[in-house]
Protein backbone atom coordinates (compact mmCIF):
# COMPACT_ATOMS: atom_id res chain seq x y z
CA UNK A 1 0.00 0.00 0.00
CA UNK A 2 1.30 3.47 -0.91
CA UNK A 3 -0.46 5.50 1.74
CA UNK A 4 -1.22 9.22 1.65
CA UNK A 5 1.18 11.91 2.79
CA UNK A 6 -0.21 14.06 5.62
CA UNK A 7 2.38 16.58 6.77
CA UNK A 8 5.55 14.62 7.39
CA UNK A 9 3.81 11.28 7.71
CA UNK A 10 2.59 8.56 5.38
CA UNK A 11 -0.84 7.40 6.49
CA UNK A 12 -2.29 4.05 5.42
CA UNK A 13 0.78 2.11 4.32
CA UNK A 14 -0.12 -0.94 6.43
CA UNK A 15 -3.91 -0.93 6.38
CA UNK A 16 -6.48 0.99 4.31
CA UNK A 17 -7.30 4.48 5.61
CA UNK A 18 -9.39 7.02 3.72
CA UNK A 19 -7.82 10.46 4.00
CA UNK A 20 -9.63 13.75 3.28
CA UNK A 21 -13.30 14.66 3.72
CA UNK A 22 -13.88 14.68 -0.03
CA UNK A 23 -13.13 10.92 -0.06
CA UNK A 24 -15.35 9.98 2.89
CA UNK A 25 -18.74 8.64 1.72
CA UNK A 26 -21.91 10.55 2.56
CA UNK A 27 -25.27 9.33 3.82
CA UNK A 28 -27.28 7.94 0.94
CA UNK A 29 -31.07 8.07 0.69
CA UNK A 30 -33.97 10.46 0.23
CA UNK A 31 -34.01 14.13 1.22
CA UNK A 32 -35.68 13.43 4.57
CA UNK A 33 -33.01 10.94 5.58
CA UNK A 34 -30.25 13.28 4.39
CA UNK A 35 -31.79 16.14 6.35
CA UNK A 36 -32.07 14.10 9.56
CA UNK A 37 -28.54 12.73 9.36
CA UNK A 38 -27.13 16.18 8.65
CA UNK A 39 -28.86 18.10 11.41
CA UNK A 40 -29.30 15.46 14.13
CA UNK A 41 -26.01 16.21 15.90
CA UNK A 42 -26.24 20.04 16.01
CA UNK A 43 -29.93 19.91 16.95
CA UNK A 44 -29.30 17.62 19.91
CA UNK A 45 -26.34 19.73 21.05
CA UNK A 46 -28.20 23.05 20.95
CA UNK A 47 -31.38 21.56 22.42
CA UNK A 48 -29.38 20.20 25.36
CA UNK A 49 -27.60 23.51 25.88
CA UNK A 50 -30.94 25.34 25.91
CA UNK A 51 -32.41 22.76 28.25
CA UNK A 52 -29.64 22.92 30.83
CA UNK A 53 -29.38 26.69 30.54
CA UNK A 54 -33.06 27.34 31.29
CA UNK A 55 -34.22 24.32 33.29
CA UNK A 56 -35.44 25.34 36.77
CA UNK A 57 -33.20 24.34 39.67
CA UNK A 58 -35.57 21.57 40.69
CA UNK A 59 -34.97 19.83 37.33
CA UNK A 60 -31.34 20.79 36.69
CA UNK A 61 -29.89 17.99 38.77
CA UNK A 62 -27.38 15.21 38.23
CA UNK A 63 -30.13 12.57 38.34
CA UNK A 64 -31.83 14.23 35.33
CA UNK A 65 -28.49 14.20 33.49
CA UNK A 66 -28.06 10.47 34.18
CA UNK A 67 -31.59 9.81 32.90
CA UNK A 68 -31.01 11.83 29.72
CA UNK A 69 -27.63 10.12 29.25
CA UNK A 70 -29.15 6.63 29.40
CA UNK A 71 -32.06 7.60 27.12
CA UNK A 72 -29.63 9.12 24.60
CA UNK A 73 -27.48 5.97 24.59
CA UNK A 74 -30.51 3.77 23.95
CA UNK A 75 -31.55 6.06 21.08
CA UNK A 76 -28.06 5.88 19.55
CA UNK A 77 -27.90 2.10 19.94
CA UNK A 78 -31.21 1.90 18.06
CA UNK A 79 -29.81 4.12 15.32
CA UNK A 80 -26.74 1.88 15.11
CA UNK A 81 -28.98 -1.13 14.68
CA UNK A 82 -31.03 0.35 11.84
CA UNK A 83 -28.41 2.54 10.15
CA UNK A 84 -25.01 0.91 10.70
CA UNK A 85 -22.05 2.77 9.28
CA UNK A 86 -20.25 -0.51 8.52
CA UNK A 87 -21.94 -3.93 8.53
CA UNK A 88 -18.63 -5.29 9.81
CA UNK A 89 -19.10 -3.25 12.99
CA UNK A 90 -22.59 -4.59 13.73
CA UNK A 91 -23.40 -5.20 17.39
CA UNK A 92 -23.73 -8.85 18.44
CA UNK A 93 -24.91 -10.32 21.73
CA UNK A 94 -21.37 -11.16 22.74
CA UNK A 95 -20.04 -7.68 21.88
CA UNK A 96 -22.87 -6.08 23.86
CA UNK A 97 -22.21 -8.26 26.91
CA UNK A 98 -18.47 -7.53 26.72
CA UNK A 99 -18.99 -3.79 26.36
CA UNK A 100 -21.58 -3.61 29.14
CA UNK A 101 -19.22 -5.43 31.47
CA UNK A 102 -16.78 -2.53 31.11
CA UNK A 103 -19.56 0.06 31.33
CA UNK A 104 -20.66 -1.71 34.52
CA UNK A 105 -17.17 -1.62 35.98
CA UNK A 106 -17.06 2.12 35.29
CA UNK A 107 -20.33 2.73 37.15
CA UNK A 108 -19.48 0.59 40.16
CA UNK A 109 -16.04 -0.50 41.32
CA UNK A 110 -13.99 2.02 39.32
CA UNK A 111 -16.17 4.87 40.54
CA UNK A 112 -15.65 3.73 44.09
CA UNK A 113 -11.88 3.48 43.70
CA UNK A 114 -11.88 6.88 42.02
CA UNK A 115 -13.62 8.31 45.08
CA UNK A 116 -10.61 7.36 47.21
CA UNK A 117 -7.58 7.83 45.00
CA UNK A 118 -8.89 9.72 41.92
CA UNK A 119 -8.29 13.36 41.00
CA UNK A 120 -10.85 14.67 43.54
CA UNK A 121 -9.08 13.40 46.67
CA UNK A 122 -5.65 14.20 45.15
CA UNK A 123 -6.66 17.82 44.54
CA UNK A 124 -8.02 18.08 48.06
CA UNK A 125 -4.65 16.96 49.41
CA UNK A 126 -2.75 19.46 47.25
CA UNK A 127 -5.07 22.31 48.25
CA UNK A 128 -4.74 21.36 51.87
CA UNK A 129 -0.93 21.33 51.56
CA UNK A 130 -0.72 24.77 49.97
CA UNK A 131 -3.59 25.97 52.16
CA UNK A 132 -5.20 27.37 49.06
CA UNK A 133 -8.89 27.56 48.33
CA UNK A 134 -10.52 26.83 45.02
CA UNK A 135 -10.38 29.47 42.29
CA UNK A 136 -13.69 31.06 43.19
CA UNK A 137 -13.53 33.82 40.52
CA UNK A 138 -14.49 31.09 38.08
CA UNK A 139 -18.13 31.18 39.27
CA UNK A 140 -18.44 34.83 38.14
CA UNK A 141 -17.95 33.96 34.47
CA UNK A 142 -20.92 33.50 32.13
CA UNK A 143 -22.38 30.01 32.46
CA UNK A 144 -21.49 28.88 28.96
CA UNK A 145 -17.91 30.12 29.37
CA UNK A 146 -17.62 28.16 32.62
CA UNK A 147 -19.07 25.08 30.94
CA UNK A 148 -16.75 25.33 27.96
CA UNK A 149 -13.72 25.87 30.17
CA UNK A 150 -14.58 22.88 32.36
CA UNK A 151 -14.81 20.57 29.34
CA UNK A 152 -11.89 22.18 27.52
CA UNK A 153 -9.51 21.97 30.49
CA UNK A 154 -10.44 18.33 30.96
CA UNK A 155 -10.07 17.56 27.26
CA UNK A 156 -6.75 19.39 27.06
CA UNK A 157 -5.40 17.28 29.92
CA UNK A 158 -6.85 14.18 28.36
CA UNK A 159 -5.21 15.03 25.02
CA UNK A 160 -1.75 15.03 26.61
CA UNK A 161 -2.43 11.98 28.75
CA UNK A 162 -3.64 10.12 25.66
CA UNK A 163 -0.72 11.32 23.54
CA UNK A 164 1.61 10.32 26.35
CA UNK A 165 0.04 6.87 26.31
CA UNK A 166 0.96 6.54 22.65
CA UNK A 167 4.52 7.77 23.19
CA UNK A 168 5.72 6.37 26.49
CA UNK A 169 5.85 2.61 26.87
CA UNK A 170 4.74 2.35 30.54
CA UNK A 171 1.61 4.36 29.70
CA UNK A 172 1.13 2.56 26.38
CA UNK A 173 0.86 -0.82 28.12
CA UNK A 174 -2.46 -0.12 29.88
CA UNK A 175 -3.81 1.81 26.88
CA UNK A 176 -2.82 -0.80 24.26
CA UNK A 177 -5.69 -3.02 25.36
CA UNK A 178 -8.23 -0.42 24.21
CA UNK A 179 -6.65 -0.57 20.75
CA UNK A 180 -7.48 -4.26 20.41
CA UNK A 181 -11.15 -3.41 19.81
CA UNK A 182 -12.03 -4.35 16.24
CA UNK A 183 -15.20 -2.37 15.79
CA UNK A 184 -16.73 0.82 17.13
CA UNK A 185 -20.07 1.36 18.84
CA UNK A 186 -21.14 3.80 21.50
CA UNK A 187 -20.14 1.59 24.45
CA UNK A 188 -16.62 0.97 23.19
CA UNK A 189 -15.29 4.08 24.92
CA UNK A 190 -15.62 2.16 28.20
CA UNK A 191 -13.54 -0.83 27.03
CA UNK A 192 -10.01 -0.93 28.34
CA UNK A 193 -7.77 -2.06 31.13
CA UNK A 194 -9.00 -0.60 34.46
CA UNK A 195 -5.59 1.05 35.02
CA UNK A 196 -6.03 3.04 31.82
CA UNK A 197 -9.65 3.92 32.61
CA UNK A 198 -8.42 5.33 35.89
CA UNK A 199 -5.59 7.32 34.28
CA UNK A 200 -7.71 8.81 31.51
CA UNK A 201 -10.28 9.96 34.07
CA UNK A 202 -7.79 12.20 35.89
CA UNK A 203 -8.32 15.93 35.48
CA UNK A 204 -7.50 19.23 37.14
CA UNK A 205 -11.04 20.65 36.96
CA UNK A 206 -11.38 20.12 40.68
CA UNK A 207 -9.13 23.11 41.35
CA UNK A 208 -11.88 25.42 40.16
CA UNK A 209 -15.10 26.27 41.88
CA UNK A 210 -17.99 26.46 39.46
CA UNK A 211 -21.77 26.61 39.47
CA UNK A 212 -23.52 23.21 39.45
CA UNK A 213 -25.39 24.25 36.30
CA UNK A 214 -22.09 24.85 34.49
CA UNK A 215 -20.97 21.33 35.35
CA UNK A 216 -24.23 19.97 33.95
CA UNK A 217 -23.72 22.00 30.75
CA UNK A 218 -20.16 20.70 30.47
CA UNK A 219 -21.51 17.17 30.86
CA UNK A 220 -23.97 17.90 28.05
CA UNK A 221 -21.08 19.00 25.78
CA UNK A 222 -19.30 15.75 26.49
CA UNK A 223 -22.43 13.72 25.88
CA UNK A 224 -23.61 15.49 22.71
CA UNK A 225 -20.13 15.55 21.12
CA UNK A 226 -17.89 12.92 22.72
CA UNK A 227 -20.40 10.06 22.43
CA UNK A 228 -20.22 10.15 18.63
CA UNK A 229 -16.54 9.29 18.82
CA UNK A 230 -17.28 5.55 18.93
CA UNK A 231 -20.64 5.46 17.11
CA UNK A 232 -21.38 3.05 14.28
CA UNK A 233 -23.64 5.48 12.40
CA UNK A 234 -22.78 7.63 9.40
CA UNK A 235 -23.66 11.32 9.70
CA UNK A 236 -23.19 14.17 7.24
CA UNK A 237 -21.71 16.25 10.04
CA UNK A 238 -21.58 19.94 9.01
CA UNK A 239 -18.15 21.26 8.09
CA UNK A 240 -17.85 23.44 11.20
CA UNK A 241 -18.78 20.45 13.37
CA UNK A 242 -16.00 18.23 12.09
CA UNK A 243 -13.54 21.13 12.14
CA UNK A 244 -14.18 21.72 15.84
CA UNK A 245 -15.28 18.38 17.24
CA UNK A 246 -13.99 14.85 17.30
CA UNK A 247 -16.11 12.52 15.16
CA UNK A 248 -16.35 8.78 14.62
CA UNK A 249 -14.42 9.37 11.36
CA UNK A 250 -11.48 10.89 13.24
CA UNK A 251 -11.58 8.23 15.90
CA UNK A 252 -11.77 5.35 13.44
CA UNK A 253 -8.51 6.65 11.93
CA UNK A 254 -7.05 6.63 15.44
CA UNK A 255 -8.12 2.99 15.89
CA UNK A 256 -6.94 1.90 12.43
CA UNK A 257 -4.64 -1.09 12.04
CA UNK A 258 -2.22 1.33 10.37
CA UNK A 259 0.44 2.36 12.90
CA UNK A 260 0.96 5.93 11.67
CA UNK A 261 -2.80 6.56 11.47
CA UNK A 262 -3.26 5.38 15.05
CA UNK A 263 -0.92 8.14 16.23
CA UNK A 264 -3.37 10.91 15.43
CA UNK A 265 -6.63 12.42 16.73
CA UNK A 266 -5.88 12.12 20.45
CA UNK A 267 -8.50 14.48 21.86
CA UNK A 268 -11.77 13.25 23.24
CA UNK A 269 -14.18 16.09 22.44
CA UNK A 270 -12.38 18.99 20.74
CA UNK A 271 -10.47 17.91 17.64
CA UNK A 272 -9.18 21.48 17.25
CA UNK A 273 -6.69 20.63 20.01
CA UNK A 274 -5.22 18.07 17.60
CA UNK A 275 -5.26 20.69 14.84
CA UNK A 276 -3.31 23.09 17.07
CA UNK A 277 -0.63 20.50 17.85
CA UNK A 278 -0.46 19.01 14.36
CA UNK A 279 -1.78 15.55 15.16
CA UNK A 280 -5.14 15.74 13.35
CA UNK A 281 -5.84 13.49 10.35
CA UNK A 282 -9.25 13.99 8.69
CA UNK A 283 -10.50 10.72 7.26
CA UNK A 284 -11.89 7.34 8.23
CA UNK A 285 -10.98 3.64 8.48
CA UNK A 286 -12.99 0.44 8.68
CA UNK A 287 -10.32 -2.12 9.56
CA UNK A 288 -9.48 -1.55 13.21
CA UNK A 289 -7.37 -3.12 15.89
CA UNK A 290 -3.90 -4.49 16.55
CA UNK A 291 -2.06 -7.58 15.33
CA UNK A 292 -4.15 -7.68 12.16
CA UNK A 293 -7.44 -7.30 14.03
CA UNK A 294 -7.06 -9.99 16.70
CA UNK A 295 -9.96 -9.75 19.12
CA UNK A 296 -8.72 -9.91 22.69
CA UNK A 297 -10.69 -11.75 25.36
CA UNK A 298 -11.67 -9.94 28.56
CA UNK A 299 -9.27 -12.07 30.57
CA UNK A 300 -6.35 -11.06 28.40
CA UNK A 301 -7.47 -7.41 28.48
CA UNK A 302 -7.22 -7.53 32.26
CA UNK A 303 -3.75 -9.07 32.40
CA UNK A 304 -2.06 -7.95 29.14
CA UNK A 305 -0.37 -4.74 30.43
CA UNK A 306 1.24 -6.65 33.27
CA UNK A 307 2.29 -9.74 31.34
CA UNK A 308 3.63 -7.63 28.46
CA UNK A 309 5.41 -5.30 30.86
CA UNK A 310 6.99 -8.27 32.62
CA UNK A 311 8.12 -9.74 29.30
CA UNK A 312 9.74 -6.46 28.30
CA UNK A 313 11.46 -6.06 31.67
CA UNK A 314 12.81 -9.58 31.45
CA UNK A 315 14.04 -8.92 27.94
CA UNK A 316 15.72 -5.69 28.95
CA UNK A 317 17.23 -6.56 32.29
CA UNK A 318 17.22 -10.33 32.26
CA UNK A 319 20.15 -12.40 31.13
CA UNK A 320 20.13 -13.97 27.71
CA UNK A 321 21.13 -17.56 27.04
CA UNK A 322 24.81 -16.65 27.08
CA UNK A 323 24.49 -15.22 30.56
CA UNK A 324 25.03 -11.62 29.37
CA UNK A 325 22.90 -8.66 30.29
CA UNK A 326 20.95 -7.17 27.45
CA UNK A 327 20.97 -3.49 26.57
CA UNK A 328 18.19 -3.40 24.05
CA UNK A 329 16.57 0.03 24.16
CA UNK A 330 13.07 0.28 22.71
CA UNK A 331 13.16 3.05 20.12
CA UNK A 332 10.81 5.99 20.77
CA UNK A 333 8.83 7.40 17.87
CA UNK A 334 7.41 10.93 18.12
CA UNK A 335 3.70 11.27 17.40
CA UNK A 336 3.88 14.03 14.85
CA UNK B 1 -23.85 -33.26 42.00
CA UNK B 2 -23.88 -34.43 38.45
CA UNK B 3 -22.33 -31.85 36.12
CA UNK B 4 -25.09 -32.45 33.59
CA UNK B 5 -27.57 -30.63 35.85
CA UNK B 6 -25.68 -27.38 35.59
CA UNK B 7 -23.69 -27.56 32.38
CA UNK B 8 -26.64 -26.31 30.29
CA UNK B 9 -25.54 -22.93 31.59
CA UNK B 10 -22.59 -22.79 29.20
CA UNK B 11 -23.35 -25.67 26.82
CA UNK B 12 -25.66 -25.55 23.83
CA UNK B 13 -26.91 -28.93 22.65
CA UNK B 14 -29.21 -29.91 19.88
CA UNK B 15 -29.86 -32.23 17.00
CA UNK B 16 -30.96 -31.77 13.42
CA UNK B 17 -32.27 -34.42 11.07
CA UNK B 18 -30.37 -34.48 7.77
CA UNK B 19 -32.09 -34.83 4.44
CA UNK B 20 -32.75 -38.56 3.73
CA UNK B 21 -30.19 -38.84 0.94
CA UNK B 22 -27.51 -36.67 2.58
CA UNK B 23 -24.27 -38.44 3.54
CA UNK B 24 -22.21 -37.36 6.56
CA UNK B 25 -19.38 -36.34 4.22
CA UNK B 26 -21.67 -34.05 2.30
CA UNK B 27 -23.10 -32.59 5.51
CA UNK B 28 -19.66 -31.79 6.95
CA UNK B 29 -18.52 -30.31 3.64
CA UNK B 30 -21.43 -27.92 3.75
CA UNK B 31 -20.73 -26.96 7.37
CA UNK B 32 -17.03 -26.59 6.78
CA UNK B 33 -16.99 -22.85 5.81
CA UNK B 34 -18.22 -22.09 9.33
CA UNK B 35 -14.96 -23.47 10.71
CA UNK B 36 -12.67 -21.64 8.31
CA UNK B 37 -12.84 -18.41 10.33
CA UNK B 38 -9.75 -16.78 11.89
CA UNK B 39 -8.73 -18.38 15.16
CA UNK B 40 -10.70 -21.56 14.48
CA UNK B 41 -9.13 -24.98 14.18
CA UNK B 42 -11.03 -28.19 13.48
CA UNK B 43 -10.48 -31.90 13.07
CA UNK B 44 -12.72 -34.27 11.22
CA UNK B 45 -13.21 -37.98 11.22
CA UNK B 46 -15.85 -39.83 9.21
CA UNK B 47 -18.72 -39.01 11.56
CA UNK B 48 -17.35 -36.42 13.99
CA UNK B 49 -16.13 -32.85 13.70
CA UNK B 50 -14.36 -31.22 16.65
CA UNK B 51 -13.52 -27.52 16.66
CA UNK B 52 -11.80 -24.99 18.90
CA UNK B 53 -11.79 -21.21 18.69
CA UNK B 54 -9.39 -18.68 20.15
CA UNK B 55 -9.70 -14.87 19.92
CA UNK B 56 -12.55 -15.32 17.46
CA UNK B 57 -13.53 -12.25 15.44
CA UNK B 58 -16.54 -10.24 16.58
CA UNK B 59 -18.37 -10.90 13.31
CA UNK B 60 -17.64 -14.64 13.30
CA UNK B 61 -21.15 -16.16 13.14
CA UNK B 62 -20.21 -18.62 15.90
CA UNK B 63 -18.14 -16.18 17.97
CA UNK B 64 -20.09 -17.01 21.14
CA UNK B 65 -18.71 -20.55 21.15
CA UNK B 66 -15.19 -21.59 22.08
CA UNK B 67 -15.31 -25.21 21.03
CA UNK B 68 -17.55 -28.20 20.49
CA UNK B 69 -18.30 -31.51 18.88
CA UNK B 70 -20.61 -32.23 15.95
CA UNK B 71 -21.52 -35.84 15.38
CA UNK B 72 -23.64 -37.53 12.75
CA UNK B 73 -25.45 -40.69 13.79
CA UNK B 74 -27.09 -43.00 11.34
CA UNK B 75 -30.47 -44.24 12.53
CA UNK B 76 -33.28 -46.17 10.99
CA UNK B 77 -35.19 -43.04 10.07
CA UNK B 78 -32.12 -41.36 8.51
CA UNK B 79 -29.03 -39.51 9.70
CA UNK B 80 -29.13 -37.01 12.53
CA UNK B 81 -26.59 -34.31 13.38
CA UNK B 82 -25.99 -33.97 17.12
CA UNK B 83 -24.03 -31.03 18.42
CA UNK B 84 -22.71 -29.95 21.78
CA UNK B 85 -20.89 -26.62 21.97
CA UNK B 86 -19.37 -24.75 24.89
CA UNK B 87 -19.43 -21.00 25.45
CA UNK B 88 -17.37 -19.12 27.98
CA UNK B 89 -19.31 -15.97 27.10
CA UNK B 90 -22.54 -17.58 28.31
CA UNK B 91 -20.89 -18.80 31.51
CA UNK B 92 -19.35 -15.41 32.12
CA UNK B 93 -22.67 -13.65 31.55
CA UNK B 94 -24.35 -16.09 33.93
CA UNK B 95 -21.81 -15.30 36.64
CA UNK B 96 -21.64 -11.55 36.01
CA UNK B 97 -24.70 -10.75 38.19
CA UNK B 98 -22.92 -12.40 41.13
CA UNK B 99 -19.88 -10.22 40.54
CA UNK B 100 -21.99 -7.06 40.52
CA UNK B 101 -23.92 -8.16 43.61
CA UNK B 102 -20.49 -8.55 45.19
CA UNK B 103 -19.63 -4.99 44.19
CA UNK B 104 -22.90 -3.82 45.76
CA UNK B 105 -22.05 -5.54 49.06
CA UNK B 106 -18.56 -4.05 48.94
CA UNK B 107 -19.99 -0.57 48.39
CA UNK B 108 -22.30 -0.96 51.39
CA UNK B 109 -19.48 -2.31 53.55
CA UNK B 110 -17.19 0.60 52.64
CA UNK B 111 -19.97 3.07 53.48
CA UNK B 112 -20.39 1.53 56.95
CA UNK B 113 -16.66 1.49 57.52
CA UNK B 114 -16.32 5.16 56.68
CA UNK B 115 -19.24 6.58 58.66
CA UNK B 116 -17.67 6.91 62.14
CA UNK B 117 -14.59 8.81 60.96
CA UNK B 118 -16.42 11.24 58.66
CA UNK B 119 -19.00 12.14 61.26
CA UNK B 120 -16.30 13.42 63.56
CA UNK B 121 -14.70 15.33 60.71
CA UNK B 122 -18.02 16.98 59.85
CA UNK B 123 -18.48 18.29 63.37
CA UNK B 124 -15.06 19.87 63.37
CA UNK B 125 -15.33 21.47 59.96
CA UNK B 126 -18.93 22.62 60.20
CA UNK B 127 -18.59 25.91 62.04
CA UNK B 128 -15.74 27.38 60.08
CA UNK B 129 -16.97 26.46 56.61
CA UNK B 130 -20.69 27.00 57.02
CA UNK B 131 -20.42 30.74 57.51
CA UNK B 132 -18.30 31.22 54.40
CA UNK B 133 -20.49 29.12 52.13
CA UNK B 134 -23.63 31.00 53.08
CA UNK B 135 -22.43 34.03 51.12
CA UNK B 136 -24.36 35.16 48.05
CA UNK B 137 -23.69 33.06 44.94
CA UNK B 138 -22.60 35.32 42.08
CA UNK B 139 -24.37 35.36 38.73
CA UNK B 140 -22.90 36.85 35.60
CA UNK B 141 -24.94 39.79 34.16
CA UNK B 142 -25.05 38.06 30.76
CA UNK B 143 -26.82 35.07 32.28
CA UNK B 144 -29.18 37.37 34.17
CA UNK B 145 -30.04 39.18 30.92
CA UNK B 146 -30.61 35.91 29.05
CA UNK B 147 -32.97 34.75 31.78
CA UNK B 148 -31.19 31.73 33.25
CA UNK B 149 -32.56 30.73 36.66
CA UNK B 150 -30.56 32.11 39.59
CA UNK B 151 -28.32 29.55 41.26
CA UNK B 152 -29.57 28.08 44.50
CA UNK B 153 -27.90 29.15 47.70
CA UNK B 154 -25.87 26.24 48.98
CA UNK B 155 -27.65 24.36 51.73
CA UNK B 156 -26.13 23.65 55.07
CA UNK B 157 -22.72 22.17 54.52
CA UNK B 158 -23.25 19.12 56.67
CA UNK B 159 -26.52 18.09 55.01
CA UNK B 160 -24.97 18.47 51.55
CA UNK B 161 -21.94 16.44 52.42
CA UNK B 162 -23.96 13.65 53.98
CA UNK B 163 -26.11 13.45 50.85
CA UNK B 164 -23.05 13.31 48.65
CA UNK B 165 -21.57 10.56 50.77
CA UNK B 166 -24.77 8.53 50.60
CA UNK B 167 -24.61 8.78 46.82
CA UNK B 168 -20.99 7.68 46.79
CA UNK B 169 -21.90 4.57 48.70
CA UNK B 170 -25.10 3.78 46.89
CA UNK B 171 -25.21 0.18 45.61
CA UNK B 172 -28.03 0.98 43.15
CA UNK B 173 -25.92 0.97 39.98
CA UNK B 174 -24.38 -2.37 40.92
CA UNK B 175 -27.87 -3.83 41.40
CA UNK B 176 -28.96 -2.40 38.03
CA UNK B 177 -26.03 -4.02 36.24
CA UNK B 178 -26.64 -7.34 38.03
CA UNK B 179 -30.20 -7.23 36.68
CA UNK B 180 -29.01 -6.24 33.18
CA UNK B 181 -26.65 -9.22 33.01
CA UNK B 182 -29.28 -11.61 34.34
CA UNK B 183 -31.63 -10.44 31.57
CA UNK B 184 -28.84 -10.60 28.98
CA UNK B 185 -28.07 -14.16 30.00
CA UNK B 186 -31.65 -15.30 29.48
CA UNK B 187 -31.79 -13.50 26.13
CA UNK B 188 -28.41 -14.86 25.04
CA UNK B 189 -29.07 -18.45 26.10
CA UNK B 190 -32.27 -18.55 24.03
CA UNK B 191 -31.12 -16.34 21.14
CA UNK B 192 -27.72 -17.94 20.52
CA UNK B 193 -29.24 -21.43 20.70
CA UNK B 194 -31.77 -20.48 18.04
CA UNK B 195 -29.25 -18.64 15.90
CA UNK B 196 -26.92 -21.62 15.90
CA UNK B 197 -29.71 -23.99 14.92
CA UNK B 198 -30.78 -21.67 12.10
CA UNK B 199 -27.17 -21.32 10.96
CA UNK B 200 -26.62 -25.10 10.80
CA UNK B 201 -29.95 -25.61 9.08
CA UNK B 202 -29.18 -22.97 6.47
CA UNK B 203 -25.68 -24.32 5.83
CA UNK B 204 -26.93 -27.89 5.44
CA UNK B 205 -29.70 -26.95 3.06
CA UNK B 206 -27.94 -24.51 0.75
CA UNK B 207 -25.35 -25.68 -1.71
Amino acid sequence: MDGVRVGKRLIGTQSPVTVGWENVPRVEGGPVKQFIFTWFQPTVLFALIAFWYYAPNSIAKASTAIGIGIGFKVLLLTMEWFFPRHESWRLTWKELVTDLFYVGLGYTILRMIDGYIGDGPMIEVIQHYFQSDKFTWFTGLPLLAQAFLISFIFDFGQYWMHRGMHNWYPLWLPHSVHHYITQLNINKGAVGNPVELFLIGLGIGGFFDFLPRAALLAGAFGMAIGTYQHINVRFNSPRWWRFLFNTTEHHSVHHSQDFEASRSNFSNTYIFIDRIFGTCVDGEAELLGMEGGRRMSIREQMTFPFTEGWKTLKEKFGKDKFGENRFAEPAGVPAE
Amino acid sequence: MNARFIDWIWHVRGSLALAPEQSSDDAFDRLRPLFRETGTSHERTSDTLTFRKKDQAAQDKMSVFDGGVLQIEKGTAGSVLHYRLTSRALLFCFLAPLLFLGFAQLTIAMGKLEKPSTEAEDKAGKDSKAAKKQAEVPMNPIDKALGAPAPEKPKKDGADKAKERDKKHSPTSAYVFAAIFAALYVIGRILEDRRLRALFKKSLLTA
